[in-house]
């Protein structure tokens, strides 16, 4: 019987480690079984990477992630105006627009205008916001079936709620006649530089809030009663060719 | 004379006004200033109807321009004075001719238009302010709502204010003035060319 003698003498040779090994191996496996299996997992996720899905259906994913935001912005924009109408206040944009023709403009008078190939046929009508590439230019002040006259932000007449969009300081945005309206603060101590960008105050009930209308270009600190700056408009007034009107 | 109130598309040139008023021309600007059209028809109009014709025809041209401008200023007024005086040089006994002299009288018309312009300004913001002084809790006016803030109600005025005015208001009003005077001798030596023309001819 070899074969029995050579088992005998492997089990005695090995006896006095014997305790040693199934020690480690009680320790691992309980490691495991108390770690929820993350080293197994780690593992896993280690030897099988050259097998994972490709890139097709993560893309399928961050798709279905926009249609979520889109979904959840479109409740907010909702609730929102819900909140701004029990204030009172101008609804937020994201409405319909209607992009019209510039026919006819007067940038350089003492009524500084423009017209545009557009009235209320299209649904515009006075008061509404209108922006050219870059911002917010003016608001419409008087309409017909086929067209709508602008007064642009640098008219005299032109009175417009904004802030500030670093500081949330309001101010309002003054027509001087000049090619750069003045923003005269409601605050005696502003603080704001070159540079900061002005939007339309959400407390406006004129226009829609957060439009960019420009960047602050210089400052003067001591004017009276508050501070002012020069505002130089985010849109070139005098070389647009078409607009969009917000409608309400 | 009131020969060319016989012909309708004499009269009907005068649309041309707010026309070339809203075409605005880029090229035939001053510093951005377009000139007065207005003041560029009228002069010789009323150089050849008389004060009557020239202060009917100043009201029209007002009606018609301030129709595309918000009411915060009229042009009728001067227009209506502007027709007025250059019909009465109409009667004196040598015509006005020389292309100098048209220039002239365009420089001190438009001078005298965009003056009642200004003058209707101050008025009006002279008017607002102190009504917004003696009632500071008025819409337009409102109390401080900020504080420390400043009163918004002399903020919101809007209009001409006499700091603008003195800045880009008197630009454009130098500007305005410069182009109109430029242009007169041309453009209204034609006119009253034509319109002499056509006054003799339809007496005769």
């Amino acid at each position: 019987m070899p074969a029995a003698r050579w088992l005998r003498r492997a089990t005695a040779a090995s006896a006095p480690r014997a305790p040693l090994w199934l020690l480690v191996m009680v320790l691992v496996l309980l490691g495991i079984r108390f770690s929820r299996g993350a080293l197994l997992a780690d593992a896993y996720a280690l030897l099988s990477r050259p097998f994972w899905p490709g890139t097709a259906q993560s893309e399928w994913l961050r798709s279905a992630r926009r249609l979520e935001d889109q979904a959840r912005l479109s409740q907010l924009e909702l609730e929102n105006g819900r909140l701004r109408g029990l204030l009172g206040l101008q609804a937020a944009s994201g409405e319909g627009r209607v992009s019209a023709p510039v026919i006819s403009r007067e940038p350089g008078g003492w009524w500084q205008r423009l017209m545009l190939g557009a009235g209320s046929l299209q649904g515009i009508a006075t008061g509404q916001a209108v922006l050219a590439p870059g911002g917010l230019i003016g608001r419409v002040s008087s309409v017909t079936p086929t067209t709508a006259t602008v007064t642009l932000l640098t008219d005299p007449v032109s009175r417009v709620g904004v802030w500030v969009g670093r500081n949330q300081r309001q101010g309002l945005l003054s027509g001087i006649g000049t090619d750069r309206p003045l923003l005269r603060f409601l605050e005696k101590d502003p603080q704001v530089r070159p540079g900061d960008v002005v939007l339309t105050s959400p407390a406006s009930t004129l226009v829609p809030p957060n439009l960019p209308v420009g960047v602050i270009q210089a400052v003067n600190d001591s004017a009276d009663p508050a501070p002012e700056a020069i505002v130089q408009l985010a849109a070139p007034v005098g070389a647009v060719d078409w607009v969009q009107v917000l409608l309400r | 004379m009131a020969a060319l109130s016989r012909h309708p598309w004499c009269v009907a040139t005068a649309l041309l006004v707010p026309l070339l008023t809203l075409a605005a021309p880029a090229w035939l600007r001053l510093g951005g200033v377009p000139p007065a059209w207005a003041v560029l028809w009228l002069l010789p109009w009323a150089l050849c109807e008389g004060p009557r014709s020239g202060a009917l025809a100043g009201a029209a041209l007002g009606l018609l321009l301030d129709s595309l401008h918000p009411a915060s200023a009229s042009l009728l007024p001067g227009l209506v004075l502007l027709g007025w005086w250059w019909g009465r040089l109409a009667r004196r006994a040598t015509p006005v001719r020389g292309t100098l002299v048209l220039g002239l009288l365009a420089l001190v018309g438009t001078l005298t238009l965009e003056l009642s312009l200004v003058l209707q300004w101050l008025l009006r913001g002279w008017w607002r302010s102190a009504a917004v002084m003696v009632s500071p809790e008025s819409p337009s006016g409102g109390a401080a709502v900020l504080d420390p803030g400043v009163h918004p109600g002399p903020l919101a005025l809007s209009g001409w204010h006499g700091i603008d005015l003195l800045g880009a208001g008197l630009h454009l009003l130098l500007a305005q003035t410069l182009l109109t005077a430029l242009l007169a001798p041309m453009l209204c030596s034609l006119q009253l060319l034509l319109w002499r023309q056509l006054g003799a001819g339809s007496r005769g």
